[in-house]
């Protein structure tokens, strides 16, 4: 277990030296944010109106719904590319073999390939919301932040299932997955990102409720702008657990059976 | 040991699935005692394996992160890779070359650095695929040199490496394996393969065992 622990930093560590010889992209996000949040309260004051308030949560700002739903749908966007990301790159820089004859196992490899990119997203989501705190009057005194790492390990654990089943595709197929594309824009219209679900029609309502960001957002959304605790937001946390225990051995098997297809049909490397 | 044979004979194949990197459609193997289909953990334990064309490092990452990044994903301590590192680099002649990001070295110091690499873990068997491509003559003598007098002769490591380079393989090898479309032709001693193709050279020997025909000197005359 330890040593596990220690592979999974070194894979940290890896990606933050390779990440601090680019320091340009660092500044231009921190401005992506402004930018985005930004866009988010103007919008908000534009459409402001007595449906949409009615629709809402109460005592929510449409601005802080949507900047909410906006930045954590980057986790469901960053876990299904974090992995097929890590093999395209591994496969590019020519380091999938070298990692794949080391004595660490392919799980340390995906999951310590994928810290770096969840907490760098767990940074933006941050900068976004310090932006919309600082400039934008945006709620922050109202947020239990043990809920929302709660339901932020609760997501990720959720959403990873899905990055996985997505990398498996890119190793056998070679090309990315195109239901990545189609759950990313499915969950755009039903999750529930910048409306609530219950506007949609019913069978609309019952496709958001099978998919795991539906759960997350009404969760974060609950601890942040409601000061929720954890006992209050149990049923969608345990469903996204419930969604992590069926997703992520189902990937996981499927990533080993993948891999091991590529390495008898030899076309582990392949472009 | 060396692997012989033409373009797509099967040495990169093979020497991939000793490195546990593919798996045979049939047959079994034995690397260091250990199963590379059934037992792909322990195998990787014993090895070290160094590829002849991607060398697989991060480019932005200087030598000694890259060394040290894998020297601990081959359970090696701090202490124990900032030894062998510096004891490696200093016999592979790349001291200078540990500090400086992987994307501004040579193509001939990376090949070093992949093989500094595939040595630091003290593996007892080395597989070795077209090791000294990218080096130059020299280069690849001290190269040469280095593996036998070294790698093999002092620490006693098994290698075995794929090599078009046919005086290469008669001062590395002591026994040589001649693929042909994936069949073992012949594996014997140079000497013993020479005297039994009735040749004069391991290259005459080699195109005998591959059904090639051998071209006299005079046969090849200036256009």
């Amino acid at each position: 277990m330890t040593q596990t622990l220690r592979n999974l930093v070194l894979f940290f560590e890896r990606d933050v030296r390779i990440a601090r010889t680019y320091r340009g992209p660092f500044v231009l996000e921190l401005l992506e944010a402004l930018f985005g949040a930004a866009l988010f309260y103007y919008v908000a004051r534009f459409v402001d109106s007595p449906e949409l308030r009615q629709a809402l949560p109460q005592g929510t700002s449409y601005f802080a719904y949507s900047l909410v739903g906006f930045v954590f749908f980057d986790y469901l966007n960053a876990a299904l590319d974090t992995f097929d990301r890590s093999i395209l790159e591994a496969r590019d820089a020519g380091t999938l073999e070298p990692l794949l004859t080391t004595q660490v196992s392919l799980t340390t490899i995906l999951i310590g390939s994928a810290i770096y990119p969840f907490v760098v997203t767990t940074l933006r989501i941050a900068v976004y919301l310090a932006w919309g705190a600082f400039l934008f009057d945006f709620p922050l005194r109202a947020a239990n932040w043990l809920t929302v790492v709660v339901v932020l390990l609760a997501s990720l654990l959720a959403f990873s299932g899905l990055g996985i089943l997505s990398s498996a595709y890119l190793l056998l197929f070679k090309r990315g997955n195109p239901a990545k594309w189609l759950i990313l824009g499915v969950s755009s219209v039903v999750g529930g990102m910048l409306f609530p679900v219950s506007i949609l029609p019913d069978w609309l309502q019952v496709i958001a409720h099978l998919n795991p960001i539906t759960y997350a957002l009404d969760a974060m959304r609950a601890a942040l702008l409601d000061d929720a605790t954890v006992p209050s937001i149990a049923r969608p946390v345990l469903i996204l657990l419930f969604f992590a225990v069926i997703l992520l051995p189902v990937s996981l098997a499927t990533f080993h059976w993948a891999l091991l297809r590529t390495k008898v049909t030899g076309t582990l490397t392949h472009r | 040991m060396a692997l012989l044979g033409t373009n797509g004979a099967g040495k990169t194949t093979l020497l991939r699935i000793l490195a546990t990197l593919l798996v045979p459609t049939s047959g079994a193997a034995l690397v260091a005692g250990y199963d590379p289909v059934h037992d792909p953990a322990a195998v990787r334990r014993h090895l070290g394996h160094h590829a002849g064309t991607d060398l697989g490092f991060y480019p932005r990452l200087t030598g000694r992160e890259n060394l040290r990044f894998f020297g601990r994903l081959n359970y090696l301590s701090d202490a124990v890779l900032r030894t062998r590192i510096a004891e490696l680099a200093e016999r592979f002649e790349l001291v200078g070359a540990l500090d400086r990001q992987v994307r501004t070295l040579s193509a001939g110091t990376l090949q070093r650095l992949s093989l500094l690499r595939a040595l630091l873990h003290q593996p007892k068997v080395l597989l070795l695929d077209e090791p000294t491509r990218s080096l130059d003559a020299i280069g690849a003598s001290e190269f040469r040199r280095f593996l036998k007098t070294e790698v093999h002769l002092h620490h006693g490591t098994s290698i075995l490496f794929a090599s078009h380079i046919l005086p290469e393989i008669e001062f590395l090898a002591d026994r040589v394996v001649v693929l042909k479309e994936g069949s073992l032709v012949a594996f014997d001693t140079p000497s013993a393969l020479k005297s039994g193709t009735g040749s004069s050279s391991l290259e005459e020997a080699f195109f005998r065992l591959t059904g090639h025909s051998v071209h006299s000197p005079e046969e090849v005359r200036p256009v």
